[in-house]
């Protein structure tokens, strides 16, 4: 027999159940039907031509295809150069992440060294503080750093997420401690364990976190627009808020067409992750 | 007998006994070496990089920030600076609409879709991944999209046109525009709630339905009185994370209507921005996070203390 849900085989031989679960179902495909619409939308909109964009009511399949808006999408902006600052930001923020928030989870975690405890809650204590309280003082604190306008501005602060502290503390937590202390019998230093025993067996929790960065590094677009204030050191996020939706004089048809190509990557790893993605955001629940 | 053998070989062994504290507390620091070691660098860049910050917030929100002529001491005048401009009282009221709004758009959305998601038998999947797609669309293609949806040539004004109504520009009318940015935001932030609403629906065992059913409760019942009051828990944190999360909210506003049409969408954290990045008085914007600070930090303590089971 099938699992069942809150509604039995038999509720559904009730006409008003049938009823009201016909309804039910009518909604759900609706809402799945808004989700992709505006999606659907900024591809074909991409495709059409400046004057079929701008008429009304709008048409969902493009009269004629326009594939030339995707090239004039690309020459627009310098896309290649925004998005390695993308990746470089990315990748370094997660290498610090690993390196500096990781080592001090295995500390607290297995290390246990004396008031340890008291370095956890100091670290905790931050989560409970609202980031837009601290959020000037922030800016004009790496403004005194002299870190504007460099890629540490960046690097140096994902050092300094509770959040992400958090979730390695727990995962380091769950590791067998049989692992470490076989380990240590055979000599090898604390260094060696971490490196060779805790990191290997925690890439779930590295994945989780790594895609949790890259969708900040490729969503955030208000502080790498007041910390990074050249030009060749913009995130893609940044340049598309700056060059394309407050432009003026910018093709409706090309605007979508670029949009259109700064949303793939996202839902790309989306698709392929979904399962994964799916299952970490349940962790993000905490996350205050 | 025993004592008089022990008394003189304990004073004997005294300073013994205090080397021996040292070594201990010497082989200690070694043994724990590599723990602080590796503590040493997430203490130094949570100092440099969080707490100085969130001092220096109190600190500087009583100064006249000054990159070339340097800071002065300006008392509270910060604080009198802000109290007395309208736009204070103005942008409390316009978070205070936001976060009722919020909670009437977008609060049951998650909450109703992770129910009847869960009931599906067929699509299931499809249902769940059509829900959390727009998630994964980044802010900036948001609000070109949704500019575009809601222009009175959009597709939002068609289907409202086979019902009769006239063309309205839904986002610069001061009478929909806060409107319009939550339905926006709702669209793209309910799939990320109702997953986990839907792990909490899914966790809760068959046999209690089962049970209902057998003693006569209806659809409606077993909904009432098991699925929701088993999800209390996590809907009561998902409503603080949310108060904490709209009350703190800038960025849609800022980059959809920058606080308008006629400062409709300028919200408190809004107005801390404008202060600090528009009219570069660093101080007065400091001053602001200082007061919403002291007003969050009591929401903070509430949620602390309900989700500590968790830490």
């Amino acid at each position: 027999m099938k699992e069942r849900g809150i509604l039995s085989a038999s509720d559904l031989q009730k006409p008003l159940n049938k009823v009201v679960y016909g309804f039910m179902v009518l909604c759900i495909a609706f809402m799945c039907f808004t989700m992709l619409y505006p999606i659907a939308m900024t591809m074909f909109n991409g495709l059409k031509s400046n004057q079929e964009v701008n008429t009304f009511p709008p048409r969902f399949f493009p009269t004629v295809w326009h594939w030339e808006n995707f090239s004039k999408a690309w020459n627009y902006i310098e896309l290649p150069m925004f998005l390695k600052n993308t990746m470089l930001i990315f990748v370094g923020s997660l290498l610090v992440t690993i390196l500096v928030l990781g080592l001090a989870a295995f500390s607290i975690s297995r290390i246990r060294a004396p008031y340890s405890r008291a370095v956890y809650f100091f670290i905790l204590m931050t989560l409970f503080i609202p980031a837009s309280s601290y959020m000037i003082p922030n800016f004009v604190n790496l403004k005194d750093l002299g870190l504007l306008n460099s890629y540490w501005a960046f690097w140096l602060p994902a050092g300094a997420n509770a959040f992400y502290f958090l979730l390695m503390k727990n995962f380091f937590d769950g590791i067998h401690p049989e692992i470490f202390e076989a380990a240590r019998i055979d000599g090898a230093s604390e260094v060696t364990s971490y490196l060779r025993i805790a990191v290997p067996l925690s890439i779930p929790i590295f994945a989780t976190l790594s895609i949790f960065i890259f969708s900040s590094a490729w969503n955030d677009w208000f502080w790498p627009s007041l910390v990074m204030h050249t030009e060749d050191k913009y995130t893609l996020a940044t340049a598309v808020y700056k060059y394309v939706i407050n432009a003026r004089s910018l093709d409706s048809s090309v605007k979508f067409a670029l949009l259109f190509m700064v949303m793939i990557p996202p839902i790309f790893v989306f698709l392929v992750f979904q399962k994964f993605i799916m299952r970490s955001v349940s962790l993000s629940a905490v996350k205050g | 007998m025993e004592e008089t053998i022990i008394s003189p070989g304990s004073t004997h062994q005294e300073p013994e006994y205090k080397t021996r504290t040292r070594k201990k507390r010497l082989t200690s620091l070694k043994k724990y070496m590599w723990g602080y070691l590796f503590l040493a660098p997430a203490i130094a860049i949570f100092i440099v990089f969080l707490w100085v910050p969130i001092i220096k917030g109190m600190v500087y929100s009583f100064y006249n920030i000054d990159f070339v002529n340097g800071n002065i001491f300006v008392g509270m005048d910060n604080y009198i600076k802000i109290l007395n401009n309208p736009d204070l009282l103005l942008s409390v009221r316009n978070t205070l609409y936001y976060m009722l709004l919020t909670l009437i758009i977008g609060f049951w959305v998650p909450i109703a879709a992770s129910i009847a998601i869960s009931e599906l038998k067929l699509f299931q999947g499809f249902a769940r991944i059509a829900a959390y797609l727009p998630y994964v669309v980044p802010g900036v293609v948001l609000y070109g999209m949704w500019r575009w949806m809601y222009d009175p040539v959009g597709p939002i004004n068609a289907v409202l046109g086979w019902f009769g109504a006239d063309p309205t520009s839904f986002i610069s009318d001061s009478r929909y525009s806060m409107i319009a940015l939550v339905f926006m935001e709702t669209w793209q932030q309910f799939g990320s709630a109702m997953l986990i609403y839907l792990a909490g629906v899914l966790s809760i065992p068959r046999d209690w339905y089962e049970a209902a059913e057998i003693d006569g409760a209806g659809v409606w019942s077993r909904i009432k009185y098991i699925t929701l009051p088993s999800m209390r828990s996590l809907i009561v944190l998902m409503l603080i994370l949310q108060l904490i999360g709209t009350s703190q909210a800038y960025q849609s506003q800022l980059a959809m209507l920058d606080g308008g049409p006629n400062k409709a969408t300028l919200t408190y954290a809004l107005l801390t921005v404008k202060y600090a990045f528009t009219q570069l008085d660093y101080g007065a914007g400091t001053a602001l996070g200082v007061l919403m600070f002291v007003v969050l930090s009591v929401l903070g303590i509430v949620q602390f203390k309900l989700t500590k089971e968790d830490y």
